[in-house]
């Protein structure tokens, strides 16, 4: 099939598709067919863009302008996931390259990974007692892993041809990590920071609900103002927001594919 | 006092280019942190044994034997990236320690860097040979050992962008950039078509002629061995394979190749070298 048609009629079908799911989500709530008082489509969309047309207001801390709220968040999960990445790559490179420290380290690596990061979030309040950097500290903990464990495996897994020509030609071992293994595992490196951004997205909301400001206590604000069609608001901007992410660095993988 | 150089130089003629005494590789099992069953004992794998070979300067020999025997092992433990288990490698009356720019390796899978174009590939290993060259030095060096392999048009392409024949290329002249006296190659030309093959092989001579350097081929190809090299070296089947034969091919240069597959002496040559390998291929076969 031609090929501009057929992107063409995707486009159709999506928008498509999003006719009919706002219009049914209209009917249903305006039926009371879920719930008494269920905030039909046309309500949210209206709040959106109430929202939306003035999203930086700050009238205290319980009432802040959406988007004043999303650059809290976005602030907190940037500085702990670029903590994150600053100590991931070289310890996961270091795992990758040596046995005693893969030996040492992956039994905390292993025990550590499968723990919700918000068990942490007591321990960052007892620590730092304040929940700006409990914030930055959870988001910490929750993009460490995934770049760790990607970037040990692509040292653990490169090419060992290209080990052997940097060795043949008497390369240094700072030469061979600067110049081979880390353009060598540059995407397994952006395959990690995609699933820790990911992850760090996910909860930086939960965790926001306990801490004070940003997107999720927002959601949570709302909740207690018995607001759902803010709520979904923020859910629509939450899942925009993920998804421009998300896109980012499926552009980078895009940019670092060494493959044919 | 001025006797001594004089007698230091002399003593260096009477030296082969490499030689070989008694080389042997064992691959040892990696030992696990935690291994109940191996109580000390270290059982290894014992790919080759009681390697001894001499080969002069500026010759060009070929290995051939069966698939696994320890082809690949031998040139990297001459290259230096590996360690003998016993014995020693000796080139220009120095055991050697490790690897060294003395020796340009081009490996079996062109093993070029997929995230640097081609003129940066060999960019990468003049860098790293000649770290006090400049940037201009280096660059104008890099483009003239493209330009010897005919692919200056393509310094600005990546590798996934050539042909096999085209990576290879530019894997002999990241090789000879580094002005290395010595060539080893593993299996260069066996992933390459036919037309390609026999085009690299002929610009593999010239280079050769040219450029003063004694090459180490493994080929599985009887006819390359023949078209190419002063020396055959047949290797026995593995494990703990050893040298079972050294032939020189007294074929007049240059050959040609249409011409050559007349000779009786390239036919009795190739006849035996048939022989060899239908009888060690053949070991390999009953023992698998
Ligand atoms: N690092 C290693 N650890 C254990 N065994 C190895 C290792 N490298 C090679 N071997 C074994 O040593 C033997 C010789 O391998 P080598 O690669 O040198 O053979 P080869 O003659 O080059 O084979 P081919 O013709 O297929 O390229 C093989 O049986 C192989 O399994
Ligand atoms: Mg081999």
């Amino acid at each position: 099939m031609n090929k501009a048609i057929s992107t063409r009629l995707t486009f159709a079908v999506a928008i498509l598709s999003l006719l009919i799911f706002i219009i049914l989500w209209q009917v249903i709530a305006q039926q009371g067919l879920l719930v008494k008082n269920f905030p039909g489509s046309f309500k949210t969309i209206g709040s959106l863009i109430w929202w939306v047309s003035d999203p930086f207001f700050d009238n205290g801390p319980n009432d802040l302008g959406i988007g004043t709220n999303l650059l809290i968040s976005l602030r907190r999960v940037l500085i702990g996931y670029s903590l994150a990445v600053l100590v991931a790559v070289p310890l996961g490179v270091l795992m990758g390259m040596s046995k005693l420290a893969q030996s040492s380290l992956n039994p905390y690596v292993q025990l550590l990974k499968p723990v919700s990061p918000l068990a942490w979030l007591p321990v960052g309040l007892f620590v730092f007692r304040n929940s700006e950097i409990t914030g930055i500290f959870v988001i910490f903990i929750t993009s460490i892993w995934p770049t760790l464990i990607n970037t040990a495996f692509g040292v653990a897994s490169i090419n060992p041809d290209y080990l052997r020509v940097s060795k043949s030609l008497g390369a240094s071992k700072s030469t061979t990590i600067r110049r081979v293994i880390l353009p060598a595992i540059m995407p397994n490196i952006l395959a990690g920071m995609r699933i820790s951004m990911g992850t760090a997205w996910l909860v930086i909301v939960a965790a926001e609900m306990l801490l004070g400001t940003g997107i999720g206590y927002f959601i949570w604000n709302e909740w207690n103002n018995l607001s759902l069609e803010n709520i979904f608001v923020a859910i629509i901007i939450i899942g925009f927001t993920g998804f421009i992410l998300d896109q980012f660095f499926g552009f980078l993988q895009d940019k670092f594919d060494y493959s044919i | 006092m001025n006797k001594k150089p004089s007698k230091k130089s002399s003593s260096i003629e009477n030296y082969s280019h490499l030689e070989l005494f008694n080389l042997g590789k064992i691959f040892f099992k990696e030992k696990k942190f935690i291994d109940f069953r191996s109580k000390g004992n270290r059982s290894g794998f014992e790919a080759i044994k009681d390697i001894n070979l001499k080969i002069e300067k500026n010759t060009f020999v070929s290995i051939i034997g069966p698939s696994g025997c320890g082809k690949s092992t031998l040139l990297n433990l001459i290259a230096g990236l590996q360690a003998p288990t016993s014995g020693k490698i000796v080139i220009d009356g120095q055991a050697i320690k490790g690897p060294g720019p003395d020796r340009g390796v081009i490996f079996q899978n062109y093993a070029l860097m997929p995230w640097l174009t081609t003129i940066q590939n060999i960019e990468f290993a003049l860098n790293t040979v000649f770290p006090a060259k400049t940037k201009a030095d280096v660059k104008e060096r890099a483009r003239k050992y493209l330009r010897m392999v005919g692919l200056e048009k393509a310094s600005n392409k990546f590798p996934k962008e050539l042909s096999g024949g085209m990576k290879q290329r530019v894997a002999i002249a990241r090789a000879l950039s580094i002005n290395p006296n010595m060539l080893l190659m593993d299996e260069p030309f066996g992933a390459l078509d036919a037309l390609t093959r026999s085009y690299l092989q002929d610009e593999l001579l010239s280079i050769w002629r040219k450029n003063k350097v004694t090459v180490v081929l493994i080929t599985h190809s009887i006819e390359e061995a023949l078209l190419l090299s002063d020396k055959i070296v047949l290797m026995s089947s593995g494990p703990s394979a050893i040298i079972s034969e050294e032939i020189s091919v007294d074929l007049e240069r240059p050959r040609d190749r249409e011409k050559i597959e007349q000779d009786p002496n390239y036919l009795k040559i190739k006849m035996r070298l048939e022989k060899h390998l239908l009888r060690e291929t053949r070991a390999v076969e009953e023992v698998t």
